[in-house]
Parts: structure tokens; C-alpha cells; sequence
């Protein structure tokens, strides 16, 4: 598997002299999922617009599929890197949720019967039929979220930015989310999650980048980052709380480790209770 | 005795060109000094109770209402809403929404302003509100400067100064980083075990909720379709799932072993109370039924 | 970018005498400059006025920014000086001076556009000094003392508020669109970037409006102010003399309107008029370019 993206020693000062990002070195595989996790304003959002090119490095280099992002524009390199952001009110300007999936593909001048396929094949996925002629703006919010998915889903990149996917969502809305992530995982999708949902990072993160004051001070699968008191302290970040319990009950309960959603909680109990 | 100070009687709402009802026969009664929670999926009608709290749900809204609300003895329908704004305090969703001005001391001042404080007490006033939710010596610092929690607290702050009876917080820490979100569930906290403030907050966050509520009501399709203490409504996990909400992880993993045969006198709902089940548990060594 | 286009009309604070004058002395001179400036179009006049205008502003330490409103209105203002002399506002007869190709340079044109370009610096001067040196509370809080309703203030402070953030949502809305794909030029770029911006907007202010009813907004009763503008004797002294300056000033000027009239006396030579016209022409042309440019990104 190759490197999908690539930063070496990137970093990122704003024109008020502001050093976002410093000497941040990441190798991404095709096909990860990775969550990147930290407070605001430690440098994630920073960090994570470079790979679709709205951000350019002002220190090191950035590569997407082997692309320089310093030479590449950010309406090449939304064909390969799909940002979905974190208020989808940013993004949502149609008068149907059909023409919100149309645009991303159109934009990318593909002809109608490919933009129609497309559109046909988000839909069916998301399950949005019942409301593909509804106005956007009429959606409740969780809902607005999954349109805002789809609209970037439809232009089929290989790597899918998500911010924030699962904040403002209620418990089913999340769930749809979690859904969309691992149907991702089974396309073999590169996924960068930038977000706070902790047990969501446990249940489907292949890797786990913290960062704090700018730089990256722990890159861990999930199972090492969350037994990570220090680091965790450090980055004021919390276990989920199934991992919290596992923890709590090591010298007691379970000695084969911490776990990581209730599942294996439950399995872990279970082999112990019996 | 403790008494109530929020009574809502066969309450129901609907918004005008909807089909279906907001609200639908709430009757609900606050003590003073409860900590209420209110969860429920999207489109329940949250944030429509939260806001009838206030007056908001009738006199800011174009509908129907049937039944009564009454806040502190006071029908919100024979009233206006700035009339109970110095009884319910409210805050909401959205930290930076709430902000408009360009420091802190004078977003801080709008409220009082408008209810004609003095300036002297005005400022009294600010200085302890901002100490409560930890933000003295930022009054100069614009709004649009602070983090999302900072943001949050100011929000807080500013409904606190005006003398409120009961705090409504309608789903606060949707937008805020885990910081953010420890931060202003703390300040809930301490207002109502500190100051025995009445607090009603609409949330998502059950792990939280578990720790703090003294009651939560479940909302779904407008009904209140569940009401009783953490214990009794985070346990009844199947109940929990026909409405779309998922119980604290705990409370989660015992239920699923429960189904695999083992028995537990009650399930627990906080961390604390998990970590003391199993490891009993494993002291008396029990097996599957 | 769009970030970069700030408004340097703001409050700056500071210590000056004319910071710490009440603002309904303020507002009065600057009216009565503004009433004064258009009484005449006598330049020596409009000149001094100018010069004493800049000695105030000068006096209350504000001349770094009230430079800048000047350097975008200044080339903007030649263009009158442009305008005038090829179509003067003026009773006629005009007395050509010059041909330049196709276009006639007037005598009472090149008075008249000096005289407009004179005009306009000289009242930006006394609208600078107010401004710059009065915060906008201030000013509401002493209008609502004589009676403007408190809302009014309101509304000012939030609406100054509001110009930054409707901007960074703007600056945010267009990275999501690019990242779609979107073109950031064209006319296929205007709905997808700033429907979300009204709707975001439109948002903003609903809730807004709620926070605000919840904080008592629109009750009855007595309001009160967190901030203090008091009036002293000195404030009522400037006051008055603002006034009456206004008046006896304006009275002179259009009484003895016909012997200020200069536009028969004040011959320049043809050729200065020539670079004059020419030069404000290329200036002018010149900044409007150059701010086309920058907008473009």
C-alpha cells in the first residue's frame, strides 16, 4: 500500500505571524482511517486543510497521491481529497437536496448520464430519496450533516476530510454517520476524522494523532493512545467510558487489556464471569 | 417543603403550516432547586418545551398553544416574555449566536439595561456573575476572542446576572470541544448544588446527564414518554432504543450481558457505579443463572 | 482578500481633549462644518478650513488614521476636478481655456472642481474628528438622553459587529464551495457563495433575537446605561459656540457670496490647468484599477 498522503516537516505560520502547525511529519496508507484529535486551536483544522489544498505550506511539503499541494490548485485536488465541513450551512445553497449532489459533480464537468449515475448511487446510499427534492434548508440539522456527506461523497475522491461529522447530532443521526464510516472502511476509502466523539474514534480509527500547541505529540492505534493516561492528560482529552471502566477494572477484572466499545466490553466481561 | 416553581398543565403547541404538533399534552412539574434533563431524538420537541419555559413558545413563535405554563405562579401567556426574562435564564445552542457586542462588560450589560439596574449595582452584579462561571478580568476582551467554553460560560454569566430562578440551558455543549463541554457542565453544577439554582438542560451527552441529573424526562414526537430519576430511565434500555437514544456505554454492557443470562439487581448508570457492580461481582463470583 | 478590506472608519481611542468632549458638541461642529464647507465655493476659504480641520485632528492624535480614510478618498476625489472642468456645475457663461482631443477644459470648471474637491476634504476632516474620536455608545447613550429611543444605540453597536463576522463566514463559506469543486470566479460562483452567507445571516440574527428577548429586550420601563457621558460646562460652551460659529459663519459666506466669488479672478495658467485635469484623470483611473485588482485576489 502506498503513501496517500504525505507531509514532511510541515509547517504552517499565518500572515499575523501565528505558527499553526510546526514540523509535522505524517504518512497516511491508502485505505486508513485516521482521527486526528485535540483541543481548539492546537493546530487540527490547520493541519487538515492542507490536504485538499485550501491551505498551502509555508515550511515543508505536502503530497496527495503523489501530488506537490504547493503546485496543484484546490479545484484539482477536490477530486482526490473530499472536505466535508463542520457546519454544513457553509455548504448548502440549492433549492433541492438533488442539485446539492449535482454540484460537485458537475463542477467536475462530468457528463449528465455519469452526474445521474452518481447521483442515483449517493442517494441509494444515504437513503435519501424521500427528501431528494426537499430544500435543503428545511432539513433538520443531523439531516443537512448527511446531505452535506453526500454532496462530497458524489464526487468520489479517495480521500474524505470529515470535521466535526458527528457534533450537533442526536444519537441516531450519529449512528447514520458511524454507517456512512464503515461503508467507507469496506471501500477501502482513506478517511481523515477530525473530531471529539471519543468512542467513535475508539470504534472505528486504524490510528489516532494527537496534537497539542501546534505539533503532533502522539500518533498510536487506538488501543495505545486511549491506555495513554499522560498523553490524554496532557491533551485534556477523556477515555470513552466503557475503555474508562476496562481500565479501572485491569488489576481486578480484565487482564488482557483495556477495551474499546461496549462489544468487546461485553465479550471481555463475559469470558471473565464465566 | 420543597416547593414547585414550574407547572405546565395539558401543554401543547403547534407551530403554524406544520402538520404535526410540536407538543403534545405536557404536564410537567419543576422543583425549585431540581436538576431537570430533558433527552430525546431530533424533532421531539426539545427545544420547543425549553422555550415555552420563557415565554419564547407562545409570544416569539406563530402557532397554536393549548394549556397552561405557569413560572414562578405567573401564566407565560398573560405575559411577555422580557417580564420573565429576570425569572428563567436561558442559554443556547449556539455560544457565538448569542453574542452581539464588542466586550464582554458590555455584553454582560444588555440585560441589565434593559430591566433599568442602576449602574452601580450593574456593575456589582457583572463582577460576581463573571466570578461564578470563572471569567474575572476578561471584561475588556471582545466576545469573539474566547474560546467556544469561554463563550458558553459568558452566555451563562450574562443570564445569571440577571437574579434568575431557574436556568435552562437548551443543548449547550453541542458545539464545544471537550474543554468547552467540562467547563460548562461544571458551572451548571456548581450553580445548582452551590447556590441551589433550578436547572433544565436539554442534552445529548447521557454519560454527563447520569451524573448530574436529579430527573430526566424523555421526549419523543412531542410526548413525554418516560419520566424518573437516572437510574430508572437509563436502565430500561429497550424503552430507551424504541425512541432512538442509546443508554450510558455502561449501562449498555450490562444490559447486553443481561441477555447473555447473567443477573444484576440493577443496572448502573455512571462509571462509578459500574466499577463498583463488577468488582463485587467478582468477589461473590457469580455465574450465569 | 476580502479579509484585507477592513473599514478604517472606526472608534480609536485615546486620551485628547476631543475624545473627552461630549458627543452632542461633536455632532453639532461637524454638522456646522458640513453647513459651512457648502456655503461657499470660495477655495482660500475652503483651504483654511482644510488646514484647520487637520491641526485638529492633529491636536487630538488621530492623524495616522484619518490618513488612511484620506488615502482612499483623495484619489477619488479628483475626479471632480476631472468632471468639473470638462462639465462645470456652474452658471454659464464658461470661458474655455483649453482644448485637450475631443474635450474642452472650462475656466469655472477647474474653480469649481477645486472648490468640490476642497469641499469634500475639508467636511471629511470634521467627519473623521467626529468619529474617530466618539464611541458609538457614547454618542447613543447622549441621543437617548435627549429622547432617541435606546434601541437605536442597539442596533449601531450590533450592526458594527456583525460586518466582521458576515466576512469570515464569507471568507469559510468560499473554502467549502472550492473544496466542491466550485470555480472561485464567474457568475456560477455567486449563488453557491453568498446564498449561504444570508442564510447563515439570517440564521445569526433569529437566534439572536432570541438570546436578547431572554436578556429582557424590548421591555418597558426605564432603561439604564453602563456607560457615563456626562456634560459639563465646557460641553455646553462648545456647544453653543459651535452654533453660533455655524450660523454667523454660514450667513457671511452667502451674504457676501457674489465677492468670494473668485471664478472670474482666479486665472491659472492653461497649462497647469492641463497637468491638473490630466493628472487627476490617471490618478483616479489609476486607484480604481489597483482596487479591482486586489479584490481579485
Amino acid at each position: 500500500m502506498s503513501n496517500i498522503i504525505e507531509c514532511i516537516n510541515l509547517s504552517h505560520v499565518y500572515p499575523t505571524g501565528f505558527s499553526a502547525i510546526k514540523g509535522i511529519n505524517l504518512k497516511v496508507k491508502s485505505g486508513e482511517i485516521v482521527a486526528i484529535l485535540g483541543q481548539n486551536g492546537s493546530g487540527k483544522t490547520t493541519l487538515v486543510k492542507h490536504f485538499n489544498g485550501l491551505l498551502k505550506p509555508t515550511g515543508g511539503t505536502v503530497s496527495i497521491n503523489g501530488l506537490d499541494t504547493a503546485k496543484q490548485t484546490v479545484f484539482n485536488l477536490s477530486s482526490h481529497a473530499g472536505y466535508v465541513f463542520q457546519n454544513p450551512n457553509h455548504q448548502l445553497f440549492a433549492t433541492s437536496v438533488l442539485a446539492e449532489l449535482e454540484f460537485g459533480p458537475k463542477n467536475q464537468g462530468l457528463a449528465n448520464d455519469e452526474i445521474a449515475a452518481r447521483v442515483k448511487e449517493t442517494a441509494d446510499f444515504f437513503q435519501l430519496h424521500s427528501i431528494i427534492n426537499e430544500h435543503p434548508l428545511r432539513l433538520s440539522f443531523p439531516l443537512r450533516k448527511i446531505v452535506a456527506m453526500a454532496s462530497i461523497y458524489a464526487m468520489r475522491p479517495s480521500i474524505f476530510i470529515l470535521d466535526e461529522p458527528t457534533t450537533g447530532q442526536d444519537h441516531g443521526g450519529a449512528e447514520k454517520v458511524r454507517k456512512f464510516l464503515r461503508k467507507l472502511q469496506d471501500d477501502e476509502k482513506t478517511v481523515i476524522l477530525v473530531t471529539h466523539d471519543m468512542p467513535l474514534v475508539a470504534e472505528i480509527a486504524d490510528r489516532v494523532i494527537a496534537m497539542w500547541s501546534s505539533e503532533i505529540i502522539s500518533t498510536a492505534n487506538p488501543r495505545e493512545f486511549f491506555y495513554d493516561l499522560t498523553t490524554m492528560k496532557k491533551t485534556k482529552l477523556q477515555q470513552p467510558q466503557v475503555t474508562a471502566l476496562s481500565h479501572r477494572l485491569q488489576n481486578k477484572v480484565l487482564t488482557d487489556g483495556i477495551t474499546l466499545t461496549v462489544p468487546e466490553t461485553i465479550n471481555a466481561l463475559e469470558k471473565v464471569l464465566t | 417543603m420543597i416547593s414547585e416553581i414550574i407547572r405546565i398543565e395539558n401543554f401543547s403547541y403547534q407551530y403554524a403550516h406544520t402538520d404535526k404538533p410540536a407538543l403534545v399534552d405536557i404536564n410537567l412539574s419543576i422543583k425549585k432547586g431540581e436538576y431537570l434533563a430533558i433527552i430525546g431524538p431530533c424533532g421531539a420537541g426539545k427545544t420547543s418545551l425549553a422555550l415555552s419555559l420563557n415565554g419564547i413558545v407562545p409570544h416569539m413563535t406563530v402557532g397554536e398553544m393549548r394549556g397552561k405554563v405557569f413560572v414562578d405562579g405567573i401564566d407565560t401567556t398573560q405575559s411577555e416574555v422580557s417580564d420573565l426574562a429576570h425569572i428563567v435564564g436561558m442559554v443556547f445552542d449556539n455560544p457565538e449566536y448569542q453574542l452581539s457586542q464588542s466586550t464582554v462588560l458590555s455584553e454582560m450589560a444588555i440585560g441589565l439595561e434593559n430591566i433599568g439596574v442602576p449602574r452601580d449595582e450593574m456593575l456589582k452584579r457583572i463582577a460576581e456573575s463573571l466570578e461564578i462561571v470563572g471569567l474575572s478580568g476578561l471584561e475588556e476582551r471582545s466576545p469573539l476572542a474566547l474560546s467556544g467554553g469561554q463563550q458558553q460560560r459568558l452566555a451563562i454569566a450574562a443570564a445569571l446576572s440577571m437574579y434568575p430562578k431557574v436556568l435552562v440551558l437548551d443543548e449547550p455543549t453541542s458545539n464545544l470541544d471537550p474543554m468547552g463541554k467540562e467547563e460548562v457542565f461544571a458551572v451548571a453544577a456548581r450553580l445548582n448544588r452551590e447556590k441551589q439554582m433550578t436547572v433544565v438542560i436539554v442534552e445529548h451527552e447521557v454519560e454527563v446527564i447520569a451524573d448530574y441529573a436529579d430527573r430526566v424526562i424523555v421526549l419523543d414526537q412531542g410526548q413525554i414518554v418516560n419520566s424518573g430519576n437516572v437510574n430508572e430511565i437509563f436502565s430500561d434500555v429497550d424503552s430507551l432504543a424504541r425512541v432512538g437514544i442509546r443508554p450510558p456505554q455502561v449501562t449498555a454492557v450490562t444490559a447486553g450481558l443481561e441477555k447473555k443470562g447473567f443477573n444484576f439487581q440493577s443496572l448502573p448508570v455512571t462509571l462509578d457505579e459500574a466499577e463498583a457492580t463488577f468488582s463485587e461481582w467478582l468477589k461473590q463470583d457469580k455465574v450465569s443463572a | 482578500m476580502a479579509g484585507e478590506i477592513a473599514i478604517p472608519i472606526t472608534y480609536i481611542s485615546g486620551n485628547s481633549w476631543f475624545h473627552k468632549l461630549h458627543p452632542i458638541p461633536k455632532l453639532i461642529w461637524s454638522i456646522g462644518a458640513l453647513v459651512l464647507a457648502f456655503s461657499t465655493r470660495n477655495p482660500l476659504f475652503l483651504l483654511c478650513f482644510f488646514l484647520f480641520g487637520l491641526l485638529l485632528i492633529i491636536l487630538a492624535g488621530i492623524l495616522k488614521n484619518h490618513l488612511k480614510v484620506l488615502m482612499i478618498l483623495l484619489p477619488i476625489s479628483l475626479s471632480f476636478i476631472v468632471l468639473q472642468s470638462l462639465a462645470p456645475a456652474f452658471p454659464r457663461p464658461w470661458v474655455a481655456i483649453s482644448e485637450l482631443g475631443p474635450f474642452t477644459i472650462y475656466q469655472e470648471g477647474i474653480y469649481s472642481g477645486i472648490s468640490l474637491f476642497l469641499r469634500c476634504l475639508a467636511a471629511v476632516n470634521f467627519a473623521s474628528l467626529m468619529i474617530l474620536t466618539t464611541h458609538p455608545s457614547d454618542l447613543f447613550t447622549a441621543l437617548h438622553k435627549i429622547g432617541m429611543p435606546h434601541q437605536a444605540n442597539f442596533m449601531v453597536s450590533t450592526s458594527l459587529q456583525l460586518i466582521p463576522i458576515v466576512q469570515r463566514e464569507f471568507i469559510i463559506i468560499l473554502s467549502a464551495q472550492r473544496s466542491r469543486g466550485m470555480k472561485s470566479t464567474g457568475f456560477s460562483a455567486a449563488i453557491p457563495s453568498i446564498v449561504p452567507v444570508f442564510a447563515g445571516t439570517i440564521e445569526r440574527i433569529q437566534q439572536l433575537s432570541l438570546s436578547l428577548a431572554s436578556r429582557a429586550f424590548g421591555s418597558k420601563g426605564i432603561k439604564t446605561n453602563i456607560r457615563e457621558v456626562k456634560a459639563t460646562f465646557k460641553d455646553y460652551a462648545s456647544g453653543i459656540i459651535g452654533l453660533g460659529f455655524t450660523f454667523v459663519g454660514a450667513w457671511y459666506l452667502i451674504y457676501f457670496g457674489d465677492e468670494l466669488d473668485w471664478s472670474e479672478d482666479a486665472l491659472l495658467p492653461v497649462l497647469f490647468s492641463e497637468i491638473l485635469v490630466v493628472g487627476s484623470a490617471i490618478i483616479f483611473i489609476g486607484t480604481i484599477f489597483f482596487f479591482w485588482r486586489k479584490a481579485k485576489g
